[in-house]
C-alpha cells in the first residue's frame, strides 16, 4: 500500500491544482461585458469608417422582465439598449476607439445584425467584411442589411414588439418577406467574381405620425462589392421568384371579367432553372410552379366555377410572368449583374462552354435569353364559396 | 518488451481513430480545398490508400518480428550501428511530430477561445494530463479512448446533422470539372495524416494474441476516410468557394448552426471533440516517444522518463514554429516528404532488407495458416 499523503506527494499534488483553473484565464464576468447586438458601418466625410453599435444592458433586460407588465412601455426601452459611435481607419480601429468610451469590455459574440450605410456601400464593401470573419468573436450567421439613412439612425429606433433594432431586424429577415442574407451568403457572393450580390434594404418607417419603426423594402444590388442600384419592392418580388425564395407571398390581380381585385396567398412555390446552349445561343428556362389559395375576393365573380378559375389561373400566371420579365429587364440590361445564380447553373451544366465566357460573364449574362414558364394552380377557394356581401343573383358565374 | 499491458484489436482501432481525426477535421478541409476545389470531398478517398499501405507495411514487419517495435527490429535487420541510427531518427521524428500537434492544439484553443491565455498554460496542461495517461501505460490509454471516442463520434454526427438544413447541393457541381488531377493533388496533404497510421508499428507488439489486426486496421482506415469525406462534403456544401478562406472551416460551420433560435453557439462542442481527440492523439504520440526513447537507450522501465520527456515536448512545441501561418506552411510543403521518408521509405527498406537477408520469423504466429508468406 502506497502512502499517497506523504508531504512531498501532497505538495506536488497541490502544485498541479492551478492547472485545473487554466480555463478561467480568459473569463469575463457578465457585468464587465458590453454585449453588442447590432453593428452599423458607414463612411464619414473624411473617408474613415464610422462604427455604431447597439449594446444591450443585461440589467435593463432583467428589470423589465421582473417588473412585469411595463414591457413595451416607451420608457423601458431606453434602459435596455444603448448606442455608441466611433470612427477609425478600419472597423477594429473604430472599435478600439469605442472601447475608450464604454466602461465594459465590448463583446461581439452576440452580434446578429450588420447594417451597412449606403455611402459605404457605394464606395465598396469588400474590404470591410473581413473583420467579421477574422476576429474570434463575431458570427458569420449575422444578417446583413443596407440602410439609406445613416445606420445609427436605424439603431436609434425603438421597435414596438422587440427589444432592440437588432432583434426586430433579425425577425424581419426571418419572415422572408425581404431577402434574408447572412454574412456567410454575402462572403460567398463577394468571393465569386462572376456573381453580383443582392442585399435587403432596411428602412425607417414613418407611416404613423410621431412614431418610427423599421421595415424591409426592396433590395440593393452590388456589383464587384459596390452598390450600383436598387430593386423596388415590386421588382424585388420578381427577384424572389427567380431565385426560388418565395416562401410567403401574396399576389393581387384585377380580373378581366369583373371590376375589383382578388388576392391570393401563395402556398407552395418552386422555381427551377434549366440552362441550355444551342448553336452558341445561351438560354435559360425558368419553370415556376405554385399553389395558391384565394384569401380575398372583392369582385362579383364566383370563384367556385371551374371556367372562371381557369381564367383566373391564366391571369395569375400572366401577372407573375410579367413581374419576372420586368425584373429581368432591369437586372440584365440596366445592372448587368448576375444576382440570380445563372453563372453557377451554366457552370455546372456546361463546364467547357463556361470556361470560354468566364472572364466576360457580364456581357454574356446580359444577352442570355430567358424563358419563363409558370404553372399556377388555385387549389382552394378559402372559407367562403361565393363572394361575401353580394346578393346571390348578382354573382357572375 | 517494457510495456506489460495488452489491448485488443478493437481497442487499437479506438485509439487510432481520434489519433488521425483530431487534427485532421480542423485543418484538412481548408488545405485540401486549396488544391482540389470542388472535388475536395474525393481527396480523402485517394489519401486513405496511403493509410492502407503503411498498415500493410507495419503488419508485415511485425509478422517477422513479433512483439518487437520498429526500434528493436531495425537493429536486427540492418546491424547495430545503422539500426541505432534509424531508431534515433524515428524517435526524433515522433518528438517533432508531437511538438507540432501540441502547437496546432495550442494555436487553435488560443485563436478561437482563449485569446489571452498564455500558450504555455494551454500546452503545458495538455502535456501534463497526457503524461499521466502515458505513465498508466497502453491499457489505460486504450480504456480512456473507449470512453471518449463514442462521445467524439456522437458530437461530430450531431454537428453534421444539425447543419443539413443549411447545405446547398449546388456547391457540389460540376464534379471533376478538371478531371482527376485536382482531387489527387488535394490528396497529398491528407495522405500525410493517413501515414500517421504507421504508429501501429508501436501498438502491434502489445496486442493480445490472436487478434484480427488486418480487420481492425482496415476498419480504422475506412472510418477515418468516411469521417473526412463527410467533413469535407459538409463544409463544401455549406461554404462553397469560401471554404478555403477559413482557418478552421468545421469550426465556422459549427458556429453557423442555429436551430429554432436557441440551439446555437455550438462551437464549444467542436472544442470538446477537439480536446478529447487531441488528448488521445498526443497521448499516443507521447507514448511512442517514451517507448522509443526507452528502447533506444535500453532503459528497463519507461515510467521514470515520462515527465522529463513531457517537459521537453512542451519546450519543443514552441520551437517547431513561431506562428500558425508558418506551421501550416510546414505542413503543406515539407511535412509530406518528411512523413513519406520516415513512415514509408524506411519501413519499406527494412522489409526488403529483412527479406533479402532472411531475418526474422517467416511464419506468422498470430493468424497461423491464414496469411501466406
Amino acid at each position: 500500500m502506497r502512502n499517497y499523503f506523504k508531504p512531498g506527494r501532497l505538495l506536488l499534488l497541490i502544485c498541479t491544482f492551478p492547472f485545473l483553473l487554466s480555463g478561467c484565464w480568459d473569463r469575463i464576468e457578465i457585468n464587465d461585458m458590453a454585449i453588442i447586438v447590432a453593428t452599423g458601418i458607414d463612411l464619414t466625410d473624411e473617408g474613415e469608417v464610422e462604427l455604431s453599435v447597439q449594446i444591450v444592458n443585461p440589467q435593463g433586460l432583467g428589470s423589465s422582465g421582473s417588473g412585469g407588465g411595463q414591457l413595451g412601455g416607451s420608457g423601458s426601452v431606453g434602459t435596455m439598449v444603448s448606442l455608441e459611435k466611433a470612427t477609425g481607419k478600419t472597423i477594429y480601429d473604430a472599435r478600439s476607439k469605442l472601447q475608450e468610451k464604454v466602461p465594459r469590455s465590448l463583446f461581439l459574440g452576440h452580434n446578429r445584425v450588420i447594417l451597412i450605410g449606403e455611402r459605404l456601400a457605394k464606395q465598396g464593401i469588400k474590404q470591410h467584411v473581413d473583420f467579421f470573419a477574422r476576429h474570434p468573436f463575431p458570427r458569420i450567421k449575422a444578417y446583413v442589411f443596407v440602410t439609406k439613412d445613416k445606420p445609427i439612425e436605424l439603431l436609434q429606433v425603438n421597435p414596438d414588439l422587440e427589444r432592440s433594432t437588432a432583434e426586430a431586424a433579425r425577425e424581419l429577415a426571418d419572415q422572408k418577406f425581404g431577402l434574408d442574407v447572412t454574412l456567410k451568403d454575402l462572403l460567398q457572393m463577394l468571393a465569386d467574381d462572376t456573381r453580383g450580390a443582392a442585399l435587403p434594404y432596411l428602412l425607417v418607417d414613418k407611416e404613423i405620425p410621431g412614431k418610427v419603426g423599421l421595415k424591409v423594402n426592396g433590395s440593393a444590388i452590388f456589383s464587384d462589392g459596390k452598390l450600383i442600384g436598387e430593386l423596388d419592392d415590386e421588382r424585388n418580388r420578381g427577384l424572389f421568384w427567380l431565385i426560388n425564395k418565395v416562401d410567403q407571398a401574396s399576389v393581387t390581380i384585377e380580373p378581366e371579367a369583373a371590376a375589383g381585385y382578388i388576392s391570393f396567398s401563395i402556398i407552395n412555390a418552386k422555381t427551377k432553372m434549366k440552362p441550355t446552349i444551342n448553336n452558341g445561343k445561351w438560354k435559360m428556362t425558368i419553370d415556376i410552379q405554385a399553389d395558391d389559395d384565394i384569401v380575398e375576393n372583392n369582385t362579383y365573380l364566383d370563384v367556385m366555377s371551374p371556367a372562371i378559375l381557369k381564367k383566373l389561373e391564366g391571369q395569375l400566371e400572366e401577372t407573375i410572368r410579367h413581374q419576372i420579365y420586368d425584373t429581368l429587364e432591369v437586372i440584365q440590361k440596366d445592372f448587368k449583374t448576375d444576382v440570380l445564380g445563372f453563372d453557377e447553373a451554366f457552370h455546372s451544366h456546361y463546364p467547357k462552354e463556361w470556361a470560354t465566357v468566364k472572364d466576360n460573364w457580364t456581357d454574356t449574362f446580359s444577352e442570355v435569353d430567358v424563358e419563363v414558364n409558370t404553372k399556377i394552380s388555385i387549389s382552394r377557394p378559402g372559407r367562403s364559396t361565393t363572394p361575401q356581401g353580394v346578393p346571390k343573383d348578382k354573382v357572375i358565374e | 518488451m517494457i510495456e506489460k499491458g495488452r489491448i485488443s484489436a478493437l481497442q487499437m482501432a479506438t485509439l487510432l481513430y481520434p489519433t488521425i481525426i483530431a487534427t485532421a477535421i480542423l485543418l484538412v478541409p481548408a488545405i485540401t480545398g486549396e488544391y482540389a476545389k470542388k472535388d475536395m470531398w474525393l481527396s480523402p478517398i485517394w489519401a486513405s490508400l496511403a493509410g492502407l499501405f503503411v498498415i500493410f507495411l507495419a503488419v508485415k514487419l511485425e509478422q517477422r518480428f513479433p512483439e518487437q517495435t520498429i526500434i528493436q527490429y531495425s537493429g536486427t535487420i540492418t546491424g547495430k550501428l545503422i539500426g541505432k541510427l534509424i531508431g534515433v531518427l524515428i524517435v526524433l521524428y515522433y518528438f517533432h511530430a508531437t511538438g507540432i500537434i501540441l502547437l496546432e492544439y495550442g494555436n487553435f484553443v488560443i485563436g478561437s477561445f482563449l485569446p489571452r491565455t498564455p500558450l504555455l498554460i494551454v500546452i503545458g496542461s495538455m502535456v501534463l494530463v497526457c503524461g499521466l495517461a502515458v505513465r498508466g501505460g497502453i491499457e489505460v490509454m486504450a480504456r480512456t479512448a473507449q470512453v471518449l471516442v463514442p462521445f467524439v463520434i456522437l458530437f461530430f454526427t450531431l454537428i453534421m446533422i444539425l447543419l443539413t438544413p443549411e447545405l446547398n447541393l449546388d456547391n457540389l457541381f460540376p464534379v471533376m470539372e478538371y478531371g482527376l488531377k485536382p482531387s489527387l493533388k488535394g490528396a497529398i496533404i491528407p495522405a500525410s495524416w493517413f501515414l500517421q497510421l504507421f504508429i501501429i508499428a508501436f501498438i502491434l507488439p502489445v496486442l493480445k494474441k490472436g487478434e484480427k489486426i488486418g480487420k481492425a486496421g482496415i476498419l480504422t482506415v475506412i472510418t477515418v476516410m468516411i469521417t473526412l469525406v463527410i467533413t469535407n462534403l459538409v463544409t463544401l456544401l455549406l461554404f462553397g468557394v469560401i471554404t478555403t478562406s477559413f482557418t478552421y472551416p468545421v469550426m465556422e460551420a459549427a458556429r453557423f448552426i442555429s436551430v429554432a433560435d436557441f440551439l446555437q453557439h455550438l462551437e464549444s462542442v467542436v472544442m470538446a471533440i477537439w480536446v478529447a481527440g487531441t488528448f488521445i492523439k498526443v497521448s499516443l504520440f507521447y507514448y511512442v516517444v517514451v517507448i522509443g526513447t526507452a528502447q533506444v537507450l535500453h532503459i528497463s522501465d519507461f515510467r521514470p522518463i515520462v515527465l522529463p520527456i513531457g517537459l521537453f515536448l512542451t519546450v519543443l512545441s514552441f520551437w517547431t514554429s513561431s506562428s500558425l501561418q508558418e506551421l501550416e506552411q510546414i505542413l503543406i510543403t515539407s511535412f509530406p516528404f518528411y512523413d513519406f521518408f520516415v513512415l514509408i521509405i524506411i519501413p519499406m527498406l527494412l522489409l526488403v532488407i529483412a527479406k533479402v537477408r532472411k531475418k526474422g520469423a517467416t511464419k506468422n504466429r498470430r493468424n497461423k495458416g491464414k496469411v501466406k508468406k
